[in-house]
């Protein structure tokens, strides 16, 4: 008997990374997942790959838009009736610059893509959770939503702002049954992080691999996060015995943080 | 095939309540574990309802002893061969009172029961899992660790303490696969709280007494009510696993949203 037998999931940016390691193990554990991406064809790639037939559907969409973040949490509740768990997963940044010289369109952007989304997720999903008395939010933070590095301000300030809409939701819906918590992962090396790491680590005025090792050796662990390290923290969020456990900003990142 | 199959576990306070709960959900993932506690009776009473046959031991001592917890290290590797996870669990407060009228001796009690116990636990069992380069100890601290509340300062003192120790200890092994984190439970009713809580209750300032503090915790909540033992054993079994692997120095909570941060 899996810990989500009979779970529904939705998991926006879910069909490679964090995401797609997250529905994986979701599916191990029999909940029934609803992942997405911009790419209806990196979407039925992925379908294939993981091969859960039904369990598993794809619903396209670019979270950076308010009518697709609600057309893909509604569009779970659409293909399985419900939804017990949203993963507000699907984040990242572009055009990274010190504070100085950054431009309005990367602060929007990057606002967009991880901060708003995560609102207008959240905020259908509840939609759905509060009736029904139920339900588990999981937001994607970073140890960015807890310290900050210079040259990356429109992430850490994104990933800041995450945690303070995950603390305060968490306090609405704490005597509904619905938990709402932050997964705060250190380092991985995700497709993400391969595509947008240079240019970061350029910001910060360093070379790619160095971006990499500065953060492998701030943790205790000496090299850097797995995707299955979060997944795994989700699956326990999720679950029925991570029913007293709201409001949190967990840390998966080896020991980087203070806090 | 259980989380902890071929897992060696050693629990302090694990007759009643949290360590209880922890003993019981590592034994069904396929652990073998030591418990312990002061009270013979309690520890056999304690074995006969977990019924796990030679998969549990009782090892009775004071935690707040150090030939006690290093007897209880001791003894889990020579009767199991092995300790793969240190469970700091045990903790309390016996007669506490706010600072101007805390005496030396409850002060005593509450650190070397509360930060002195997970001292000479973690040295003992990282002597042993350092050359293995492997293992997990957790720590039950507390809501307390990150907060303080009126009339319990020996508490918030050692749960803060227990913080600090644990982050420093998690940085040292970090790369010997030993992973060192804490979990902050909220209030739960435990025995040790039904058995203190109204002493508690009364050096807070609480006029209603125990039921006084129980409300006052669930209402500082998100979820409105204690947390339960079940809640804080399914962190631990996680912590405990490979799953776990990259978790270090982490201060976990299980308190319902009460905690700022």
């Amino acid at each position: 008997m899996g810990a989500l037998e009979g779970r529904v999931a939705c998991i926006t940016g879910g069909t490679r990374g964090i995401g797609r390691a997250t529905a994986e193990a979701f599916l191990r554990e029999g909940a029934k997942v609803v992942i997405n991406g911009r790419s209806p064809e990196k979407g039925a790639a992925t379908l294939e790959e993981i091969g859960a037939g039904d369990d598993l559907h794809y619903i396209a969409g670019d979270v950076k838009q308010r009518s697709d973040c609600e057309a893909i949490v509604n569009g779970t509740v659409d293909k399985f009736g419900k939804i017990d768990i949203l993963f507000a997963n699907a984040g990242g940044a572009s055009n990274h610059a010190p504070v100085v010289d950054l431009t309005d369109d990367a602060m929007q952007d990057s606002m967009l893509w991880n901060y708003w989304h995560t609102f207008w997720a959240m905020q259908t999903a509840l939609k759905h959770m509060i009736p029904q008395e139920s339900g588990r939010i999981i937001t994607m933070s970073s140890v960015e939503g807890k310290v900050g590095k210079p040259g990356i301000s429109i992430y850490v300030a994104a990933k800041h702002a995450i945690n303070g809409l995950t603390k305060s939701a968490a306090q609405e819906v704490g005597t509904m049954g619905i938990t709402v918590n932050s997964v705060c992962p250190g380092a991985i090396e995700t497709d993400i992080m391969t595509a947008e790491g240079p240019a970061a680590a350029e910001s910060m005025g360093l070379t790619y691999d160095g971006l990499l090792d500065m953060f492998a050796q701030e943790s205790a662990i000496k090299r850097l996060n797995d995707v299955s390290d979060v997944a795994e923290v989700c699956v326990l969020l999720a679950s029925d015995a991570g029913a007293g456990i709201t409001g949190s900003m967990i840390s998966i990142d080896g020991g980087t943080s203070p806090y | 095939m259980g989380k902890l199959d071929g897992k060696v576990a050693c629990i302090t306070g694990g007759t009643r309540s949290i360590g209880r709960a922890m003993a019981e959900s590592f034994v069904a993932e396929g652990a073998k574990v030591v418990v312990n506690g002061r009270n013979e009776e309690k520890g056999a009473a304690c074995l006969a309802e977990m019924d796990a046959g030679d998969n549990a031991t009782f090892y009775a001592g004071d935690a707040s002893k150090q030939e006690a917890v290093e007897g209880l290290i001791d003894f889990t590797i020579e009767k199991y061969g092995q300790l793969d996870i240190c469970c700091l669990n045990s903790g309390g407060v016996q007669m506490t009172a706010p600072v101007a009228q805390m005496t030396d001796e409850e002060w005593q009690l509450e650190v070397d029961w509360n930060l002195n116990h997970v001292f000479w636990g973690m040295r003992r069992a990282m002597n042993h899992m350092i050359p293995r380069e492997s293992g997990r100890i957790m720590v039950t601290s507390s809501v307390e660790g990150k907060l303080g509340k009126p009339g319990i300062p020996g508490y918030a003192a050692t749960k803060h303490a227990v913080n600090g120790l644990v982050k420093a200890a998690a940085q040292e092994v970090g790369t010997l696969g030993i992973t060192v984190n804490s979990i902050l439970p909220g209030l739960i009713e435990t025995d040790i709280v039904r058995e203190t809580g109204p002493d508690s209750a009364d050096a807070m300032g609480l006029e209603g007494g125990y039921d006084a503090l129980i409300e006052m915790f669930s209402s500082e909540s998100a979820i409105k009510r204690p947390n339960t033992v079940e809640e804080v054993a399914a962190v631990a079994l996680f912590l405990a696993s490979d799953a776990a692997r990259n978790m270090t120095g982490v201060m976990f909570p299980v308190d319902g949203g009460t905690m700022p941060y």
